[in-house]
């Protein structure tokens, strides 16, 4: 058995710098000019920890800052890292290759995305004054408001960095403990997170709420990981492969214990009926946070239960995964669950949740296209490759989005859809940026959007199209020949046209209302930059040589995610 | 890679556009307000010069093309393949033939005409810009062999149409410009799924498809022997694809879009909607659901006339009951679109080339039809029929136009759409013998509609002198339309009556183009058919 010691570190670059990242968040903001003076004599040495801390350090915007550098370094070594096609091993808990650095790239990434719009969200001003006698209610609000920004600002900030390792680690273990000790540290933070506006109510209840369901979904799932350690006494990822392959018939200790895995799993993707306390959350956490939830925290639920349906549960080739069919199913009432409840939502940030929850649907229909069986190592890539690629991208658009809502939330009008109206007036670039990440949403080309919808439906219909009866001489019975799969390709196409109705219904509303005020945005200019960057990756990635060198390297990915069986 | 003509002419107005577009963001706000003459100034600039390439490459002053032998099958002008995305096999693969060489050049001479009638529009800065992305989207739809490529510019003409029903449409746009573009966009994926499912049954070519061993090339796939092994999947790709293509016709029983995007759009998006867009659906049937499941298509021949009949006649019977000008005119759209696909199902060169030369006539008459219906809407506020009588006494040239497009409208000898229209019903006779009696009764109809609203609108009157004006002028003299308005249409007007008395400009191209399809693609498909082998030479020496 190896011991912590003999992890090389410099496979976890990314977790080190962002553990370092955490200290001296810790340290920085402390420094000070306190002296200790030794006993007996006169003589006064410094310590360099608290006492009045130097002006330099004393600056409340450090804590972004160092979030900001931290992320992007961990971000830009998980990219050298992918490009390096580094892969090490550290049995039986860590495993490198090119799957864990790109998934730890978009982690970091949208991290980065997270810490930069919290930096005009969550702003801190190094000249807070302390209200006093002579000011007015508002005014001594806003004062007080200021210094409990300059105050908080480590704690958001280290959250983050705990988040961003949680998630790290969860694409990297190969044990399924280390998996869940790892996905709790994300998701306990992200509780926090959710309901860190704690002034306002609707945030305190939103982290509440997630936090409740969050965690009953987190003991479900261990239950079903003890029920997994009773049946095989380990569990190594690769220890129950073995075991689930020499199984002869379905062990009910390990098909339930899987089964209830998939619950805790299926709570982080937003999966319904599981999903129930998303829209609640991301409509009361701040913007930043609920693109975090929206992307990240998303594609660590997905890597998880990658791990048990693509790994642990997959059958031979040729047969049927037993989650097939629950797994079909789920994924069809989830895309039109939540394409019909955004249809509906006045909150922009309820309509991107709802929407977040159909992307989930999406994706476990592909998902269980692999499990029919039908496809070989090459077809199956093929999926993999469309769901990663989809998780990747999603960073860009999703994230932009919130990114956008953010500038809005500003004003304090991110709860109505009308903050959005004559957005265009307002500001055409923002807006235009808008209508774009709309547009990629609903998978329209030639956006990224559209490239990674039509590689999903693209992989259920080469496994599926394949099955129907080639003797068939009418439409009719070759329907009913079928593969049921294929259906799952026909329910993503009809979804993609309902959900086109709200993203267009976004458009509309910025082209066309009149703004509520015509005072200009928020300047903002790093978050604004981000934005037209997200905007412009989101174009190039649609069709090009860039969307080609991804697709490149997101294929390798899926290959050695694969490759491990 | 070097640049061929035909990427030229599509990349262009499309970089150009969105330069145009982008430039009043950037510049200073004192020089972008002075902007919108440059901005139109350029943007018909860009659009006359792509005209003038598309007419000098017809006669053959660029590239030196002989037009009337293009054998199906063959494309010319066609570009050296690149990659695009090449892990999926998408290429940019461009050519053209006697199918889409129309098209291109009736694209490109709708642009700079719509830009023209709309010359004042408001937001001028963006309303011309806009009308040039559509121009290479349209073109990137008629020129790509790439069916992922086509499937890309098919989208990307839907989102200028949607901004400009959207910013300069009437008063109910937003429903219209929604409908437009969920409807479109919901036939539009179920092709997707067809496209998908052909691609999955190509055969890998070497440096395509690193990822996934197939290719979206359309001269593959019609190369290739037995596309789709499984009749059953041939048949139900081939209605996919069918969903699609008749949404964007339109045809009934999904036309429904249509007369609520007429309506609502500005003149210059309902005559390119009119003129070029309905016709991507004619084309897209064409070139790739007829040329590669011949033997599908004549299975399903019997829905083919159904769907044409129902258009046709259904589309003439409301236009009698229609009192908007502009309702009029799209619910005669969907007639006329129904004898195309009556045109195709015939599975005659003839009726394909009548197919063929409709589309093209179509696309210069409605064009002129919608540009007559917004000067109206724009001097007299009001697309009500009833509402006025007589505006030949106020508005001449107007009602010049007005009598000429609806006269060219309904089929009169030595106007463009006689030609066609003739040519249709010549090879449905003799293929389906007395059942022509129906199409050609229906054409009565649309006589009957147009000119009872000829005699409602431009000369019925109590007074000779003033006629009645409608209540939305609010006693204002009305004003005869403006030189811009009055080129555009007198242009349009030219050509409908120049390729009525020589259709021979195009038909010859197109009918050895349709005979050739029918002898290289259908005459395996349809051996037990041989009625139109023997009259058929007679008949195009006749028309010639």
């Amino acid at each position: 058995m190896n011991s912590l010691n003999d992890i090389p570190l410099d496979i976890l670059i990314p977790e080190v710098i962002m553990t370092i990242g955490m200290l001296m968040m810790i340290v920085i903001p402390n420094l000070g000019d306190a002296k200790i003076r030794l006993p007996l004599t006169r003589t006064h040495i410094p310590v360099l920890i608290g006492g009045t801390r130097f002006s330099l350090v004393s600056n409340p915007v450090i804590p972004s800052i160092i979030a900001i550098i931290t992320f992007a370094s961990a971000s830009l070594m998980s990219l050298v890292m992918l490009l390096e096609n580094k892969t090490a091993t550290a049995p039986p808990i860590i495993e490198i290759n090119q799957f864990t650095s790109l998934f730890s790239m978009i982690f970091t990434f949208a991290l980065l995305l997270t810490s930069i719009s919290a930096f005009y969200r969550l702003p801190s001003k190094s000249d807070a004054k302390i209200p006093n006698d002579k000011d007015t209610t508002a005014s001594k609000n806003s004062k007080i408001t200021i210094l409990m920004n300059n105050r908080r600002q480590v704690d958001f900030y280290i959250l983050l960095l705990m988040v961003g390792l949680g998630m790290c680690l969860v694409a990297k273990s190969t044990h399924l403990f280390m998996l869940f000790v790892c996905l709790e540290l994300a998701s306990l933070s992200s509780y926090v997170l959710v309901g860190f506006h704690k002034e306002s109510q609707i945030g305190g209840e939103a982290g509440t709420k997630y936090f409740i369901v969050g965690s009953v979904a987190s003991a479900i799932g261990i239950y079903g990981m003890s029920l997994l350690y009773l049946w095989n006494g380990n569990l190594e990822i690769a220890s129950l492969t073995n075991a689930w392959q020499n199984m002869d018939s379905l062990d009910p200790f390990a098909g339930i214990g899987m089964g209830l895995m998939l619950v805790a799993f299926g709570f982080k993707v937003g999966a319904a009926p599981f999903h129930l306390a998303t829209p609640d959350a991301y409509s009361g956490a701040s913007s930043p946070v609920a693109g975090l939830l929206a992307t990240a925290s998303k594609a660590m639920g997905f890597v998880a239960m990658m791990r048990i349906l693509l790994i642990i549960t997959m059958p031979e080739s040729g047969e049927e995964a037993y989650w097939m069919f629950a797994l079909a199913i789920i994924s069809v009432i989830t895309m039109t669950w939540g394409n019909l409840a955004a249809l509906t939502s006045d909150n922009p940030k309820r309509m991107l949740a709802y929407s977040s929850v159909a992307h989930a649907g999406y994706m476990m229909a592909a998902l269980s296209a692999i499990g029919t069986g039908l496809g070989d190592f090459e077809s199956n890539t093929l999926i993999l490759t469309a769901i990663i690629f989809h998780l990747t991208i999603l960073v860009l658009f999703k994230f932009g989005a919130f990114m956008v809502l953010t500038l809005i939330e500003n004003e304090g009008s991110s709860h109505t859809i009308s903050g959005l109206n004559g957005l265009v007036r307002r500001d055409p670039i923002i807006a235009l940026s808008m209508f774009i990440f709309m547009l990629s949403l609903a998978g329209v080309p030639p956006l990224s959007g559209f490239l990674s919808k039509l590689l999903m439906i693209n992989g259920i219909i080469n496994l599926s199209a394949g099955t129907g009866s080639i003797t068939s001489v009418a439409v009719f019975t070759w329907i009913t020949s079928v593969n049921m799969i294929f259906w799952l390709a026909i329910a993503i196409v009809i979804n993609s046209a309902i959900s086109l109705f709200y993203y267009l219904r976004i458009g509309l509303i910025m082209f066309f209302e009149d703004p509520i005020t015509d005072d200009p945005l928020d300047r903002a200019i790093y978050l604004r930059l981000t934005i037209v960057l997200c905007a412009l990756l989101t174009l190039l990635c649609g069709i090009g040589p860039l969307s080609e060198s991804l697709l490149g390297i997101v294929n390798e990915a899926a290959q050695s995610f694969l490759l491990v069986r | 890679m070097s640049l061929d003509v035909l990427t030229i002419i599509t990349i262009t107005p499309i970089f150009t556009g969105l330069i145009l577009l982008l430039m009043p963001q950037i510049l200073p706000k004192e020089i972008s307000s002075n902007l919108v003459k440059v901005t139109r100034n350029i943007s018909m600039g860009i659009a006359l010069g792509i005209f003038v390439i598309a007419t000098m490459l017809f006669f053959g002053f660029i590239g030196d093309i002989d037009w009337t032998n293009i054998m199906q099958g063959n494309y010319v002008l066609k570009n050296d393949p690149f990659s695009l995305i090449s892990s999926i096999g998408v290429q940019w693969k461009v050519g053209t033939d006697a199918l889409s060489f129309p098209m291109i050049w009736l694209t490109t001479l709708l642009i700079p005409i719509s830009m023209l009638v709309e010359w004042d529009a408001k937001r001028g800065h963006l309303f011309h810009p806009l009308l040039l992305i559509m121009e290479g989207a349209l073109l990137g739809v008629f020129v790509s062999l790439d069916l992922f490529v086509f499937y890309v510019f098919w989208e990307l003409t839907l989102i200028p149409m949607f901004l400009l029903i959207l910013v300069w449409g009437g008063n109910d746009r937003k429903y219209a410009a929604m409908k437009f573009f969920i409807y479109t966009f919901t036939a539009s994926v179920f092709m997707l799924i067809g496209i998908l499912i052909m691609y999955f049954h190509t055969n890998p070519i070497s440096g395509l498809g690193s990822m996934t061993g197939h290719h979206f090339d359309l001269v593959e796939m019609v190369a290739q022997e037995n596309l789709i092994p499984s009749e059953g999947l041939r048949h139900f790709v081939w209605i996919l694809l069918l969903v699609g293509f008749a949404t964007k016709m339109p045809s009934v029983p999904v036309h429904t879009w249509l007369p609520d995007a007429h309506v609502q759009a500005p003149t210059a998006g309902s005559m390119l909607l009119a003129g070029v867009m309905l016709k991507m659906g004619a084309y897209g049937f064409l070139r790739i659901a007829v040329t590669l499941f011949p033997e599908s298509t004549i299975v399903f021949i019997p829905l083919l006339i159904f769907l044409g009949m129902a258009s046709l006649v259904y589309g003439a019977w409301v236009c009698m009951g229609q009192t908007n000008l502009k309702r009029m005119v799209a619910y005669s759209s969907v007639s006329h679109m129904g004898l195309i696909f009556l045109g195709i199902a015939t599975m005659q060169p003839l009726g394909i080339a009548g197919a063929l030369f409709m589309m093209f006539a179509h696309g210069i008459i409605s064009p002129l039809l919608f540009a007559v219906a917004g000067a109206f809407k724009h001097h007299y506020h009001t697309l009500e029929i009833g509402s006025m009588r007589g505006i030949a006494h106020h508005s001449p040239y107007l009602s010049g136009h007005m009598m000429l497009g609806w006269m060219a409208s309904l089929g009169l000898p030595l106007m463009a759409g006689f030609v066609a229209e003739v040519a249709i019903l010549i090879a449905f006779w003799m293929e389906f013998g007395w059942l022509v009696m129906l199409p050609a009764l229906t054409l009565v109809i649309t006589a009957t509609y147009y000119l009872t609203s000829m005699q409602r609108t431009i000369f019925e009157s109590d007074d000779p002198h003033h006629g009645i004006l409608p209540d939305t002028l609010n006693g204002e003299q009305p004003r005869d339309i403006t030189w811009h308005e009055n080129t555009g249409m007198f242009i349009l007007g030219l050509l409908t009556i120049l390729f009525g008395i020589f259709p021979f400009i195009f038909w010859d191209m197109m009918s050895s183009w349709s005979t050739g399809f029918v002898t290289e693609t259908l005459v395996e498909a349809m051996q037990n058919k041989d009625t139109w082998n023997s009259n058929i030479d007679w008949l195009m020496e006749v028309l010639k």
